[in-house]
């Protein structure tokens, strides 16, 4: 059975609104206008044992809404979820004793005290036992090296060094489901890398599913087979993270190793790049092979390649609003429907 | 609701333990409360040296009062009152949401994350007072006044904590709360003295607007003779209807939170 199922899941939220100027303060304290967001809109979606999904959009498409209501925090205004056969909102004991939810901007660890008396309030509320309790909390501290931290208050820890005792915090009582929003936000390369490959190694020591915003691609790359993406509350594409490109992109890059430095290149694509010989050019997905076969032809060439843009210029292409009908509309034809 | 008392003692002894390594904060602490009982006591002196009587209360019935008023507070600033702002200022930063993702009981969790063990400094001035007091009445103080004094004392304890509570779960309506502390330590003044000696309407907003009747004079009665049966099972019955109606407003609280009702 899969560990989340989603089905048309809808999130609206009323928002008062008012325009600017006293007159209009004036008039909402008696007269208040709300207006209706939809946040999240028929969301479907499956997420199989051990799964990690990548779940991806710009700011204000709806991931962390979505996190919010499969992990309780929030009701939804249509459709159904499940999380390990729980109807999240119901935050029933057995439900929130075996998942997580990580908030990168966000602290749960007790701010003033040592780590550790965090780790042990988090024993205490679900009631781990205390010999698996430490083994966790040995392994835990030991995979993400914090070991001479732990009995350091929060408050004097880095943003990384904090980031990583939350983890272990969140990790303690072993969740079958863990929700990561944002992990890695705000912390340097070294440590965003330390905390992707430890998420690996936790989710193939666990078989834990793990379903994972973030705004580096970095960490998606390394971690996600397979991602979600959502825009303006909306999934756009739910599959293989190689795919994505090939459902997403409308087109691909040439490289080619040129013999003659100044050969004429007009007509073949656009010309992104040119540094002597080495031409970057992008044509139309669809040309791709016969622009190639083209410039075989008719120049000298030493070396070609046909590639798909950068993963972080797709996604930046799919969000860019003018692109996303567009892309909606791509990803639609495919009919990706939801993976699972 | 086996895990509880498991979850109120580890945040007991953590809160504990990280509070021991402040001490200067008990000499701070010390210092205060004997200049707010100074202040009380002068004030009381003052009072009877016009009068003998003060609304039928003596002066060390009045001391008791004070004894009351002075370990109560003592309990609300070390129990109550650090937790309930920590609701507050979770509520209004979102940071109420790891509250709820915890497998036990949300009220509970949120009662007892913060502890201010250095205010317990005013429940032993308090209960010192209350024994010099009781030592010096006239009236003898048998076990069934002990008994009474201490159930309702209990009471009390818990009738301020569901009203800080009920005050507390507006913050999910009403995003700034951070006044009511203040709000409620201005007028927690007016519980040192017996509410009999406000006028009637007073008397009213004293027991059931605030409760301090139950949880000051009530307890004070039962230590000077004027309690009878009646007015403990008034004040259990007031203890049940406010942790009823306090569960009944935090529920309501949450489904506004997470939405429920939108």
């Amino acid at each position: 059975m899969a560990d989340v199922v989603v089905d048309d899941l809808e999130r609206v939220f009323r928002v008062p609104v008012r325009e600017a100027g006293l007159g209009a303060a004036v008039r909402s304290l008696y007269r208040r206008e709300h207006r209706e967001v939809r946040a999240v809109e028929g969301l479907s979606f499956r997420i199989e044992p051990g799964e990690v999904v990548g779940f991806l959009g710009p700011n204000g498409a709806g991931k962390t809404t979505t996190l919010k209501m499969l992990s309780g925090l929030l009701h939804p205004s249509a459709g159904s979820a499940r999380v390990l056969g729980h109807e999240p909102w119901r935050r029933e004991r057995e439900f929130l004793s075996r998942m997580t939810l990580v908030m990168g901007n966000r602290n749960q660890l007790q701010w003033d005290l040592p780590v550790v008396d965090s780790f042990e309030m988090n024993r205490a509320i679900f009631r781990i036992p205390r010999a698996h309790f430490e083994a966790a909390r040995d392994e835990l501290v030991d995979l993400l090296e914090i070991g001479d931290l732990v009995t350091k208050p929060v408050r004097n820890l880095s943003l990384g060094e904090r980031m990583k005792a939350e983890i272990v915090g969140a990790l303690l009582h072993r969740p079958q489901v863990m929700f990561l929003d944002e992990p890695t936000i705000g912390l340097d390369v070294t440590m965003q890398k330390r905390i992707r490959t430890f998420l690996g190694e936790y989710n193939r020591r666990s078989g834990a599913s793990v379903m994972l915003t973030s705004h580096y691609m970095a960490d998606v790359l390394a971690l996600c087979e397979r991602v979600i993406v959502i825009h303006h509350g909306r999934i756009l594409y739910d599959g293989a993270l190689s795919g994505l490109a090939d459902r997403v992109a409308a087109s691909k890059t040439i490289t080619v190793r040129l013999a003659d430095a100044h050969a004429a290149l007009d007509g073949y694509g656009r010309v992104l790049a040119r540094d002597g010989g080495r031409v970057t050019i992008e044509v139309p997905r669809t040309d791709a092979s016969r622009v190639a076969a083209r410039l075989l032809n008719e120049h000298e060439v030493s070396d070609l390649t046909i590639e798909d843009p950068p993963l972080e210029d797709v996604i930046e292409r799919v969000f860019s609003d003018g692109d996303a009908a567009a892309a909606s509309a791509a990803v639609r034809s495919g009919s990706p429907g939801s993976a699972g | 609701m086996g895990r509880e008392p498991g979850i109120v003692r580890t945040y007991l002894r953590v809160g504990t333990l990280f509070e021991l390594q402040y001490r200067v904060n008990f000499f701070l602490q010390l210092v205060q409360s004997l200049v707010a009982l100074g202040t009380a006591v002068a004030v009381i002196a003052l009072v009877f040296s016009y009068t003998d009587d003060l609304a039928g209360w003596s002066p060390y019935e009045l001391l008791v009062i004070v004894g009351v008023h002075v370990l109560l507070g003592g309990v609300i600033r070390a129990f109550i009152q650090p937790s309930m702002q920590r609701l507050m200022e979770d509520i209004r930063e979102g940071t109420f949401d790891h509250v709820l993702v915890k497998p036990a009981d949300a009220q509970l969790l949120a009662s007892v994350q913060q502890f201010s063990i250095w205010q317990l400094v005013d429940v032993v001035v308090g209960a010192a007072v209350i024994a010099v007091a009781v030592a010096n009445l006239d009236t003898g103080l048998g076990p069934l006044d002990a008994g009474a004094f201490a159930l309702t004392l209990v009471l009390g304890a818990v009738t301020i904590y569901c009203f800080w509570l009920l005050i507390t779960v507006g913050a999910f309506w009403i995003v700034r709360m951070e006044f009511v502390a203040e709000l409620f330590n201005g007028l927690y003044q007016a519980g040192r003295w017996p509410v009999t000696i406000y006028p009637a309407w007073l008397q009213i907003g004293f027991t059931v607007l605030i409760p301090l009747a139950f949880a000051i004079t009530v307890p004070a009665e039962a230590l000077t003779g004027r309690l009878g049966g009646t007015m403990v099972l008034a004040a259990l019955g007031f203890t049940a209807a406010i942790v009823a109606v306090t569960r009944w407003a935090w529920r309501r609280g949450l489904r506004r939170y997470d939405g429920a009702s939108a």
